[in-house]
């Protein structure tokens, strides 16, 4: 052994010299080297230095140790115990305050919670991709009447020619989806395939839960995703299966399965039902022309490792859009590329327009509200805290009084203060927790159908509890605190401190919670009056007798409208290329002086009547075949744009002449929360219906629904019926004011019973206070009358003002979010406000009459004899 | 027995410190016992029950001759004061009268 390496190790010794006290430390030191020299001749060196450091370890004993500066400490910190102690003890002795306490607070911090779910949720969206950061989508910007807009598709050609091209572009991908009938046993749905390049699996984060991605290259192999297997195939690994996919009317490919896909994240704007190689396209579209500048996919996908290559590239692109110019039609001439990173495609997809993903751009409006609110209910409970807390103070004076005289700075009485708000937060935190996980959360998945995977395993969520805890507590318990610290113990002991009572900051603290109350009932009466009214709302035309089904090709509705004419309860029959509410195309009018970009339907001669238009000016098109080849109807929002009398009126479309033959009367294509824009109808070619409509003797569209369904069902057993009634094409959008609508209800409902906890926590203590007041004025003969002045008095004037500041605020707001979410709304009036100061007001007097009734029941000799 | 009691362990490192005289120091003390009591003993134990013993006045320390074994440190060398030696005196006559005290016929009895 090397006498240099004979020697104990350092850090034990360093660790020893930190605690032992400095007087034993030589001789212990002596002692601890000797026993290692012997130790290291006995046993190896190795075990002697673990021995070293073990015998250091256990030298750690009360009596050996220095008197650390936090020893003294532990002293103060012992007097915590005493503080929970009383917390505890206040909380069991006054279970209806502590009720209001923890009770409010929870509710606020389970919505707290729950906004921070939802925040989560939204930012994690698209971010498991592991190539976020090298994906782009490629997109391009074209004028639009003097607006430069961001399309999302991109020229079929150009994915080829970029790959070709840029050696920095390692791969690339095309999108395109159709609309087909997939058909396994009995199992026969409606779906939508993803035709793609097999890179779409390597550029995207989909891991496969059965097959192998690499299959895709094979033409003849489709991959499922996890919902469309278990649809299909229940449970079972359905790999080498075969499935049938049905396009055009009854032409079919047998696909065999050669991947199924796990579940989805769930935060995702962009993923697939079925994937197959786009290289089908051949079979399935004969005539799709890969080399078609004209025609578009749905998108391109580039991939590159160095995202700064990306300005390079983008310089080079002048000689596509040359091409893409010079080929397309002039209306869509293209003036840059660009693209667009994966990993924030969610945020932009909002203002590019026709591309694959979805924005999440609704869901950052959503995170703001919701923080909002948040932080309006914790406002709410953290000042029915204060409230509370003062109000109760004078009950734990001679408490505070005997703590200070026996030494208790102010400093501790604070101390002592913040650890009870701490406890009482700590038990508004576990129950706040539970409430935002088993109602809050679950309550808004189930409404708007989805699910935000919100797990306790977040460890974000670990870091955000403690803060609110902490916020929470300090927020609600810092202004108590100092204020019940400030009195002098002598005054206290003497007992000439009176407060409590008359606190100014409490009744303008009261005053806030009646303002949000007020706020927030105003807000949901006006969206409630803003549901129903949308309900009845009329949609410009006859919904309600209407029906559709979409039909594949012009055979097929001549059939089908054989089948129905029989039928006695059918009024009218129409065929048409687009519909109402379901689908339209776009198109770019020339007019001498500037170009308008409208929406067009292209349908027959009895669409008009069928869907019970109205007809403004002008005329119909006429009922032959033939006729009218070159005139449109348009709506009255285009007409209002071309001014002056908008009949006869002539423009171009791709160089072909059009003629303005009629107006209609106003009516919305999709929902109130669109604006209607700008239309037109041409009179559609026969070979295009895709549309048959119906038009049913009013009363019995249900009858001709099943009748239609029957029809169907007998001539096209093969593919399942698609369509409707026409009352139900509106059905999400319905579906979506009624949220709000009981959203607001939701949010109002917390906020008066905060409201109302606060304001009964208060006036009980001022009731209870002035039993002795009460018993005497009962004894002098004051009724009824009389005690109800003497105890609202003091709140008219507050109720006053809250309920003058709160109406208009909440009618001010309302009007606003009503304004910001819908297109067309009700006129908005101030009944809404009306109605919510009667609902506020009727529960402020009840909660008030509660305790007044208490005080005249009660018996006034027990009263006086309170001491 | 006064207010000021003796430990089981402190009293047999209190009779170790008494029967090593000059040689009484932390290692020999816990060499000493350990091969008496055939048993493994800490540095830890052993030092803090002579800390305890000191500040109860059974035991006295000076320092005594450093040695370059013990890395140019001190030993430290305890002695009992005649206080401590009255206690363990004590504590032997209360344990023998017990012994005496106990009739022969209990272990007889116990014997059989």
């Amino acid at each position: 052994m090397k006498p240099q390496a004979l020697h104990p190790p350092q850090w034990p010794l360093k660790f020893l010299r930190f605690f032992l006290k400095e007087e034993y430390l030589e001789e212990i030191e002596g002692d601890m080297e000797e026993i290692f020299y012997e130790n290291a001749e006995r046993f190896s060196l190795r075990k002697a230095r673990r021995m070293y450091a073990w015998e250091m370890i256990k030298l750690l004993r009360p009596n050996l140790i220095k008197n650390l500066e936090f020893v003294n400490h532990i002293i103060q910190y012992s007097m915590f115990k005493n503080y929970f102690k009383v917390s505890f003890r206040g909380l069991k002795k006054n279970p209806v305050n502590s009720f209001i306490n923890v009770f409010g607070l929870a509710v606020a911090i389970g919505l707290a919670i729950f906004a921070y779910a939802f925040t989560r949720w939204t930012y994690s969206t698209d971010q498991f991709h592991e190539n976020k950061h090298s994906v782009y989508l490629t997109t391009f910007f074209a004028n639009r009447d003097g607006v430069s807009q961001q399309y999302g598709t991109t020229p079929r050609p150009l994915a080829e020619l970029l790959r070709q091209d840029f050696a920095q572009i390692k791969s690339t991908c095309r999108v395109e989806d159709r609309n087909v009938v997939m058909k396994y046993n009995d199992h026969v749905f409606h779906e939508r395939v993803r035709y793609v390049d097999p890179e779409f699996l390597e550029m995207f984060t989909f891991p496969l839960k059965w097959g192998t991605a690499g299959s895709l290259h094979d033409v003849n192999s489709i991959i499922l995703s996890e919902e469309m297997s278990i649809k299909y195939f229940g449970e079972e690994n359905p790999i080498g299966q075969s499935i049938q996919m049905i396009y055009g009317k009854d032409q079919s490919k047998v696909f065999k399965i050669s991947g199924v896909a796990k579940a989805f994240p769930k935060a995702r704007t962009i993923s697939f039902n079925f994937l197959i190689n786009i290289e089908n396209f051949r079979t399935t579209e004969p005539g799709y022309n890969v080399d078609d500048w004209n025609a578009f996919v749905n998108a391109t996908f580039v991939y590159v490792e160095n995202p700064s290559d990306l300005i390079a590239i983008k310089s080079k692109m002048e000689k596509y859009k040359t091409l893409q110019n010079s080929a397309a039609k002039e209306d869509w001439a293209i003036s840059s590329f660009s693209f667009e990173p994966l990993a924030t495609l969610h945020e932009q997809s909002e203002y590019i327009k026709d591309d694959i993903s979805r924005s999440s751009k609704n869901n950052y409006v959503s995170i703001m509200f919701m923080i909002a609110i948040a932080i309006f209910m914790l406002a709410l409970a953290c000042v029915n805290y204060i409230n509370i807390a003062i109000a109760t103070a004078a009950k734990r004076l001679k408490e505070i009084g005997v703590r200070k005289s026996i030494g208790a700075t102010r400093k501790v009485v604070i101390v002592q203060f913040l650890t009870e708000n701490v406890v009482v937060t700590l038990f508004a935190l576990l129950i706040g927790l539970a409430m935002g996980y088993f109602f809050f959360i679950p309550g808004f998945e189930a409404l708007w159908n989805f699910n935000m995977d919100f797990q306790f395993t977040d460890i974000n969520l670990w870091i955000y509890l403690p803060i609110i805890l902490l916020i929470t507590s300090i927020a609600s318990g810092i202004y108590p605190a100092l204020y019940i610290s400030r009195f002098q113990a002598t005054t206290i002991l003497k007992g000439s401190v009176k407060f409590g009572q008359r606190n100014v900051l409490t009744k303008v603290f009261l005053c806030f919670q009646l303002v949000f109350a007020c706020v927030f009932i105003t807000m949901s009466v006006m969206f409630t009056q803003n549901t129903d009214y949308m309900s009845k709302r009329s949609w410009g035309y006859n919904q309600d007798d209407a029906l559709y089904a979409m039909v594949p090709d012009q055979a097929s509705f001549e059939q089908l409208s054989a089948i129905l004419s029989q039928h006695p309860d059918v009024e009218l029959i129409s065929g048409s290329t687009h519909h109402i509410g379901r689908n339209h195309k776009s198109t770019v009018l020339h007019f001498p002086s500037r170009n308008y970009e409208v929406d067009q339907l292209d349908v027959d001669a009895k669409y008009f009547e069928t869907m019970g238009l109205h007809l403004k000016a002008g005329r119909w098109f006429n009922d032959h075949e033939g006729s009218d080849q070159h005139a449109v109807v348009i709506n009255e929002t285009l007409a209002n744009t071309l001014g002056g009398n908008p009949i006869g009126q002539v423009f171009q479309i791709d160089s072909l002449q059009f003629e303005v033959i009629g107006v209609l009367s106003e009516f919305h294509s999709y929902s109130f929360s669109q604006t209607v824009r700008p239309l037109i109808f041409k009179v559609a070619d026969k070979d295009d219906y895709r549309f048959l409509t119906v038009k049913a003797r009013s009363g019995s569209e249900l009858i001709v629904y099943k009748a239609l369904q029957a029809g169907w069902s007998e001539l096209f057993p093969e593919i399942p019926f698609e369509g409707g009634l026409q009352q139900d094409v509106w059905g999400p959008y319905y579906r979506e004011i009624g949220i709000y609508k009981l959203v607001w209800r939701v949010f109002a409902l917390i906020a008066i019973t905060l409201a109302m906890l606060g304001l009964y926590g208060l006036v009980r203590l001022n009731v209870e206070g002035r039993t002795k007041e009460f018993s005497i004025r009962k004894v002098l003969g004051a009724g009824l009358k009389n005690i109800t002045a003497s105890v609202v008095n003091q709140y008219v004037s507050l109720f006053t003002i809250a309920l003058c500041i709160g109406a208009p605020s909440g009618y001010w707001l309302g009007k606003w979010l009503i304004e910001f979410s819908d297109e067309y709304h009700m006129p908005i009036t101030f009944s809404g406000a009306a109605v919510a100061v009667v609902i506020t007001a009727l529960v402020l007097i009840m909660t008030v009459f509660t305790q007044v009734w208490k005080v005249i029941k009660s018996n006034p000799i027990n009263g006086l004899k309170v001491e | 027995m006064k207010k000021t009691k003796l430990g089981e362990f402190e009293e047999l490192v209190l009779l170790t410190v008494a029967a090593l005289q000059q040689e009484a120091y932390g290692v020999e003390i816990k060499r000493e016992l350990e091969s008496r009591l055939k048993e493994k003993l800490s540095v830890g134990s052993i030092q803090s029950a002579l800390k305890r013993m000191e500040e109860k006045g059974f035991l006295t320390s000076q320092f005594g001759e450093a040695t370059a074994k013990r890395g140019g440190k001190r030993k430290r060398i305890y002695a009992t004061t005649s206080h401590g030696r009255k206690v363990l005196e004590e504590m032997k006559d209360i344990r023998s009268q017990l012994w005496n005290a106990i009739p022969k016929l209990a272990f007889e009895l116990k014997a059989i």
